[in-house]
């Protein structure tokens, strides 16, 4: 391989020593395959060198996928990008993993089709770490996350043996399903070299519309209402009261401080049929205690709207040195029941916690203000985190709805699945990875797999 | 001295970063190397680990890494936290200076010929030492003689009414390199009924010397700059240049000690710096031009966030100039790889970025590109070298072609 394809500098470890969680280890060396073959080298010499080895997209993940394990390898895949191929014909493409999702997605709208799968960091993630964490977005109350458009996946195992499973074609039910196997694996039982993904046609229209509810219940019901009607909304998120001064105070806009929930619905498709679900949308609000519901007269309006909510990111940035991203989700009946136990953590623990989510399908990001300087607060930040996990499991919830396991919720996993669901999961990674190199710690604790 | 830019004081700047990596979207270095200790996340981790937690020793492959940043501040534009990452870069230089001193090229460059702004025999004497150190790659640049300070000073009034009275920042690209900008500002200004004032004995901005961490040069070019210019009664501060822009609007007064005594003049010219388009749209044109049948395109230089209206302004320009179509590149704000002098230092990587930008020119079928950044300029035309018909103008240019009726 290239020498300039191998990282062993710690100048230039230091960049890989974390993803965007706050755990820094520092790998061995960083390694920047072109192609399936180098990858499949470097497993084999782990394999039997007993290495462990860190596969990494972007690095962006926000529960620790990414972060190296002591005395790692870490596979950058960024520069295997090529999209290979857009079947315009079968609504498919084909494409290396290392390619970003945002520039994948621009592809194909200029042939006129469509990826919804629309993580926040989609600028620079890439399409095989989403596959990888099984990633979503606010479209996934309407199109489903990563996970619904895979239907095929090219993968090295630790072995150095190359798989390939799945295909072009929409059906297909011979034999396990590896590709939903290695969809969410977070790296630890293969690496993810290419994936065939579902296209769907660009929906032509597409509006967005505000709803503002003094009460939180009210809009929870009005969503639930919404969705059984069957409008169908691209996107419906929530930004809570403690949400919407966060951003105020960062970025005034005139939004509303005193309501409880400030919705932010974005219905697309057919233009007869957008027009249709934004009076039924209005109208089911009105019969749920709205205080205002609009919708955007143009394009310009309703990107005011978004900047609302894409404020929120920076705005809770600025608030503390750190914040964790939070993921439960829950049914969305259930959202209200979240919402408030999450206000009751933050008070029991004297910590600051900002909830905005997708409400529409229940995943929550409770954002918990942070610093990974003061032990005491992090201590604090830690029980809250595991709060919000069983709290989500107690609302009959997963701890994840997009970002993944990683090292930060892997002592929560039996919580949800029980020692015999958890030993499932581990016999199967030692099918696929029997000397444990792959991604070792990740999902549940470390060292598991040793003692079946 | 007390300074500002002291890298341990930018602990808590550099600990605000969400660590998020969405500056690899937008890092013209990381486009080319692809590997995380090129982007302004790993940049600053590295920084802070090298100068302020210690924990690693400022090898020399640290050093290569931070001067290995363009200073194009595209990351900050996309980053949520708000880092200032480019004062952090500036820092981190300026340590590197205190610690190991500054290049004799350097030294000679912002220590004499930009402190002086003194041309002939020294700056011949500059490209001479450039040629000999094999610092310049491609050609060396003519550089003009008379520069445009020792042709044009003092109060030029226009013929009819008087809309306003301005004072022109000449920066060291129009000054020794494009002339022909300066002369172009001048005369659009006057033919809009706008008194210009061109004071004699500017000095450099300083933004080159700021950006390779030699503050002492800086701050007294600061020092010496703001004091000409708080002393006049102007409406407005006009630069052609954006970085210059920069640098007098927004760097300047960061630079400056809190409790410097020229700061305070320093925030009152800040506060009235306009780009010369900018300004000029702004004011609105009270003569059309004549037709000007070309086809152009532009290049949006990296430093416009210090102004809302400066990618707008050119544009907007361009629509009133009767005839002129404007095709648009694909990423216009996409970095030239010029990033000031840092060609110089890093010529193949340089190379590397400005042959995309190279591409999406081509691409538009235009004649004649537009940016108000000289060392885009120039670094473009060195670029363009074989298509002798493609030329490289600031926006203003187009305009005072459209006003002496004849074709650019």
């Amino acid at each position: 391989m290239d020498r300039n394809r191998i990282l062993g500098e710690k100048e230039d470890l230091l960049a890989y020593s974390n993803d965007a969680t706050h755990r820094r280890i520092m790998p061995v060396a960083v390694v920047i395959p072109r192609d399936p073959g180098e990858i499949a080298s470097v497993l084999r010499y782990a394999n039997e060198n007993r290495i462990p080895v860190v596969p990494r997209g972007a690095g962006t993940g926000l529960a620790g996928g990414a972060t190296p394990v002591p005395g790692c390898i870490v596979l950058d895949l960024k520069r295997m990008n090529k999209i290979i191929e857009i079947d315009q014909k079968n609504l498919t493409a084909t494409a290396e993993c290392g390619v970003v999702t945002q520039q994948f997605q621009l592809a194909v709208e200029k042939m006129g089709l469509f990826y919804p799968p629309d993580p926040q960091s989609m600028s620079v993630c890439t399409l095989g770490g989403n596959v990888a964490t099984r990633a979503g977005g606010p479209r996934g109350v309407k199109y489903g996350t990563t996970k619904d458009y895979i239907l095929g996946v090219q993968a090295v195992l630790p072995d150095g043996s190359i798989i390939n499973y799945g295909g072009k074609f929409v059906k297909m039910s011979a034999g396990y399903d590896l590709t939903r196997i290695l969809a969410g694996s977070e790296g630890t039982l293969g690496v993810i070299t290419r994936v065939t993904l579902r296209l769907i046609t660009l929906p032509p229209c597409r509006r967005t519309m505000v709803a503002i509810f003094p009460e939180l219940d009210n809009a929870a019901e009005a969503v639930s209402a919404i969705i059984a009607e069957g409008a169908n909304p691209s996107c419906l998120e929530m930004l809570s009261q403690q949400s919407v001064n966060t951003i105020e105070n960062y970025l005034p806009m005139g939004l509303p401080r005193d309501v409880e929930a400030f919705l932010l619905i974005e219905v697309d498709g057919h233009p007869a049929k957008v027009e249709e679900d934004c009076h039924l949308i209005a109208q089911i609000c009105r019969g749920h205690g709205v205080r205002e519901v609009r919708t955007a007269q143009n394009a310009e309006e309703a990107e005011k709207i978004w900047l609302a909510r894409r404020a929120l990111f920076p705005a809770s940035a600025h608030l503390a040195p750190n914040v964790l991203i939070e993921d439960a989700t829950v049914p969305r009946t259930m959202v209200p029941a979240m919402v408030r136990a999450i206000a009751r953590i933050a008070e029991s623990h004297q910590v600051t916690i900002g909830v905005s989510g997708h409400m529409g399908d229940g995943n929550l990001h409770p954002g918990i203000l942070a610093d990974i300087r003061d032990p005491e607060l992090m201590r604090r930040v830690e029980k809250a985190m595991a709060d919000i996990a069983r709290e989500a499991l107690r609302l009959s919830g997963t701890l994840s709805g997009e970002h993944g396991i990683g090292y930060l919720k892997a002592p929560f996993l039996k919580w949800e699945f029980g020692d015999h669901g958890v030993d499932l999961m581990r016999r199967i990674k030692k099918a696929f990875d029997p000397n444990g190199i792959m991604n070792p710690g990740k999902i549940w604790l470390e060292g598991g797999e040793d003692n079946l | 001295m007390r300074t500002i830019y002291n890298i341990e004081d930018y602990s808590c700047e550099i600990n605000r970063c969400l660590q998020c990596n969405f500056c690899l979207a937008t890092c013209p270095i990381y486009r080319e190397d692809m590997v995380e200790s090129s982007v302004a996340r790993g940049r600053i981790n590295l920084i802070n680990a090298t100068m302020v937690e210690k924990t690693l020793p400022l090898s020399d492959r640290a050093r290569d890494l931070i001067n290995r940043c363009l200073l194009c501040s595209s990351c900050m534009q996309g980053c949520p936290s708000g880092i200032p990452v480019d004062d952090i870069i500036i820092a981190a230089r300026h340590e590197l200076i205190k610690k190991y001193g500054l290049g004799m090229a350097e030294k000679y460059i912002f220590r004499r010929v930009l402190k002086t702004r003194s041309v002939g025999p020294l700056a011949n004497k500059v490209v001479s030492m450039l040629r000999r150190l094999k610092l310049f790659p491609g050609q060396i640049p003519e550089l003009a003689n008379p520069s445009f300070n020792q042709r044009v000073s003092g109060t030029l009034t226009p013929a009819g009414d008087k809309r306003g009275r301005v004072a022109y920042f000449i920066g060291c690209g129009t000054n020794y390199l494009f002339p022909d900008t300066g002369d172009a500002v001048i005369k659009v200004l006057l033919e809009n009924g706008v008194e210009v004032i061109v004071p004699k004995n500017q000095h450099c901005c300083g933004i080159p010397a700021l950006a390779h961490g030699d503050l002492e040069s800086a701050l007294y070019a600061i020092r010496e700059n703001t004091e000409i210019f708080a002393s006049l009664d102007v409406d407005a501060v006009i630069t052609d240049c954006t970085s210059c822009g920069y640098m007098i609007k927004v760097k300047a007064a960061r630079a400056l000690p809190p409790d410097d005594p020229c700061l305070g003049k320093a925030l009152s010219v800040a506060g009235k710096t306009f780009e010369a388009t900018e300004y000029i749209a702004r004011l609105g044109l009270i003569k059309t031009p004549h037709s000007q049948p070309i086809k152009t395109t532009y290049h949006v230089p990296c430093h416009r966030a210090w102004s809302r209206d400066l990618p707008g302004a050119p544009r907007t320009l361009a629509s009133l100039i009767p005839d002129l179509q404007l095709l648009e590149m694909r990423e216009p704000q996409r970095c030239c790889g010029a990033g000031g002098a840092f060609f110089l230092g890093q010529p193949d990587l340089s190379q590397s970025i400005r042959q995309r930008k190279i591409d999406d020119i081509l691409d538009t079928g235009a004649g004649v590109v537009m940016t108000q950044c000289p060392a885009c300029r120039y670094y473009l035309q060195q670029g363009l070298r074989n298509q002798p018909e493609m030329r490289v103008v600031h926006p203003v240019s187009l305009l005072a072609a459209g006003y002496l009726s004849k074709n650019l």
